[in-house]
Parts: C-alpha cells; structure tokens; sequence
C-alpha cells in the first residue's frame, strides 16, 4: 500500500477532531470562564490533550481572544529564550497563553512563566498530572473511543474488521491512542483486507 | 460561501524535471484577503511527520473578493514523486488566501517517467545475505 493512502498517515490522524458536542464546548469555556481563563487540561500520554488545546485555542480565537501558544517537548526544562521572548512580546488582556506540556518545565521555570503571563488574559495548559493550575479538563481514553477513531479513518466496514485488534492494541499502547493508531498504520499498510488474524487467534 | 481553484492547462497533472507547470488559481471569498499567492511545493505524507518543501510562490497584485491568477512554474530536478509503505512525496500547486488560510490545491506527479515512483516493499529478509 502507497503511504498516501494508507489512513493511518500523520496527516488524516491530525485531521480527526477531539470529541466533543456544541453542549460539551459550552460547558467547557464556562467552566474556563469561572477559572478565570486560568486553568489545565489534564491526562495521560495519547489522550487527545494537545489537539484539544488547538480546538480551544482556535475557538478562543473566534471569541476576540488571541491565543499564544508554547509547545515543549520531553525534557524541555525551560523554554527557548527565543520562544519565549516571542510568547511574552507585548502581552495584554486580549491575549490567552496556550503552554502544551507544561509539566515538562522545571518548578523555577514554571513559576517564572505563571509570574510573567500575569498580564495576560488568560494561562491555560496542558500536563499529565493535575496541580499546576486548577483542572478544566481530564482527558481520558478507551477501546471504544479508539473504535470511534478507526471507524471515521477507515469508514464502519473496515473498521468492523480492524475490531478484533483494537483492545490488545490499546492494553499494549496503555491507552495511548496515538500509539494505537501508529501501530494501525502498519497493521493496516501490511493488509488491508483482513489485517492479519487478531491476537490470541 | 468562499472558494479556491487551481487549474493546471489542458487538465495536465504528470511533468517531467525542467518542464513548466502552467494554469490558473481563481478564487471568491466572504471577505478581502491581505494576500493570495499562487505556490508550486512538494509534501510527504505517510506514518512521519510531513516533510514540505517551498519551491516558488506567485503572489497576487492587490487581490481582490474575487480574481484570477496564471501561473508558470518550472519545475526543478527533484525531489521525484514516489511512494513507499512508509513514506509518499507528493507534488502539488496550491493557492492560499491569507489570513484565513483559505487554500485550494492541486496535486501533479513529478519524475522522469512522468509517473509515481512506486519503492518495491521491504521484506524481512532482504539484504540479509
């Protein structure tokens, strides 16, 4: 199978979109709003965290907010001055910081962070434990949420097949659904028809 | 209801290196754009993250709601088009509508055959001797 097509590509699992109704969005920027604007999306790695900060952050956006966002990756301790300088560069009440990952900064950074997007008008985060500002959100994930995303990626039929994987998938990954579906992609890239015989078979 | 179109001339979407991609991005949106440019660029896609390449970009001259723009890229020696398991680079023309990032986009195959590379699959034994 070309990668092109392959439905497990980066490019259509980045198009899925966090699962949430208009109702459960409401909720979510009302809560947000008695937190504040200052608050934490919270869960555990694969869980749709990131993507549901972009959501909200493109929805803060049409609000008349302008959102910021400071992306950290596994072990950065402390944003890059250059990142950072941009991220603070004229901060005022209209704008909303986004900081993806903000568990991996260090105790001294993150304070100086908190400290220095006061004038902003809002901080949120995301983080895989719950502590550093009050929780709006906890992410969480499961076979049949998974089962969800392969159904809108491969349409109900081929999804029926690929079933059988989905729940050895999800224990082997911990529920990381990224993982999940990057294993798919070459389960599925390896035959699409059948996917070979589900584990224990 | 906005929209972006990319035209390539008599519906041709297979090029060799050198040659010129020539056609049309027109487009009609809600609301004036800052800019439109009209891009020749190449894209992976696949189980990685995208790699994309800028190749020339054609901007428009005080775009307006609506409009029209030709365009006539000559294409470089590469990279070629191709496909793996792993990895497809693709070739496109896109037009992009700033700053909604309105965009349309227009996908060309690029190789001296004038078709897609396909890489043979990778078996567990190959090169194993």
């Amino acid at each position: 199978m070309r990668a092109r097509d392959n439905p497990f590509a980066v490019h259509r699992i980045h198009a899925l979109r966090f699962r949430l109704t208009e109702d459960g969005w409401r909720e979510l920027l009302a809560r947000l709003d008695a937190l504040d604007l200052r608050a934490a999306i919270v869960g555990p790695e694969g869980a749709g965290k990131t993507l549901l900060l972009e959501e909200l952050g493109a929805r803060l956006g049409t609000l008349g907010r302008a959102p910021r966002l400071l992306t950290l990756r596994r072990g950065d301790r402390r944003p890059a001055p250059e990142a950072r300088a941009a991220l603070l560069a004229g901060l005022g009440g209209g704008d909303v910081v986004l900081v993806d990952g903000a568990d991996e900064l260090g105790s001294l950074a993150w304070s100086s962070l908190r400290r220095a997007t006061r004038a902003a008008g809002g901080l949120v985060v995301t983080s895989h434990r719950p502590g550093l500002l009050p929780t709006l959100w906890t992410c969480g994930t499961s076979v049949e949420l998974l089962a969800d995303l392969v159904r809108e990626l491969v349409g109900s039929a081929e999804a029926e097949v690929l079933r059988p994987h989905l729940a050895a998938l999800f224990d082997r990954h911990r529920g990381d659904l990224r993982a999940a579906l990057r294993a798919l992609y070459d389960l599925y890239g390896a035959s699409p028809a059948t996917a070979g015989p589900p584990p224990g078979a | 209801m906005s929209w972006l179109k990319v035209e390539l001339d008599e519906g041709r979407t297979s090029f060799r290196p050198g040659e010129v991609v020539r056609g049309t991005a027109s487009w009609s949106l809600d609301g004036p754009p800052a800019a439109v440019e009209v891009r020749l660029i190449w894209f992976t896609q696949g189980k990685g993250d995208r790699d994309v390449g800028l190749v020339e970009s054609v901007p428009a001259a005080a775009p307006g709601i609506q409009g029209g723009l030709s365009f006539a890229f000559t294409l470089p020696d590469g990279p070629y088009s191709f496909s793996g398991t792993l990895v497809s680079l693709l070739w496109a023309v896109e037009a992009v509508a700033l700053p909604a990032s309105d965009a349309a986009l227009t996908e060309l195959v690029v190789s001296p055959s004038g078709r897609e590379i396909l890489l043979p699959r990778e078996t567990p034994d190959a090169g194993a001797r």
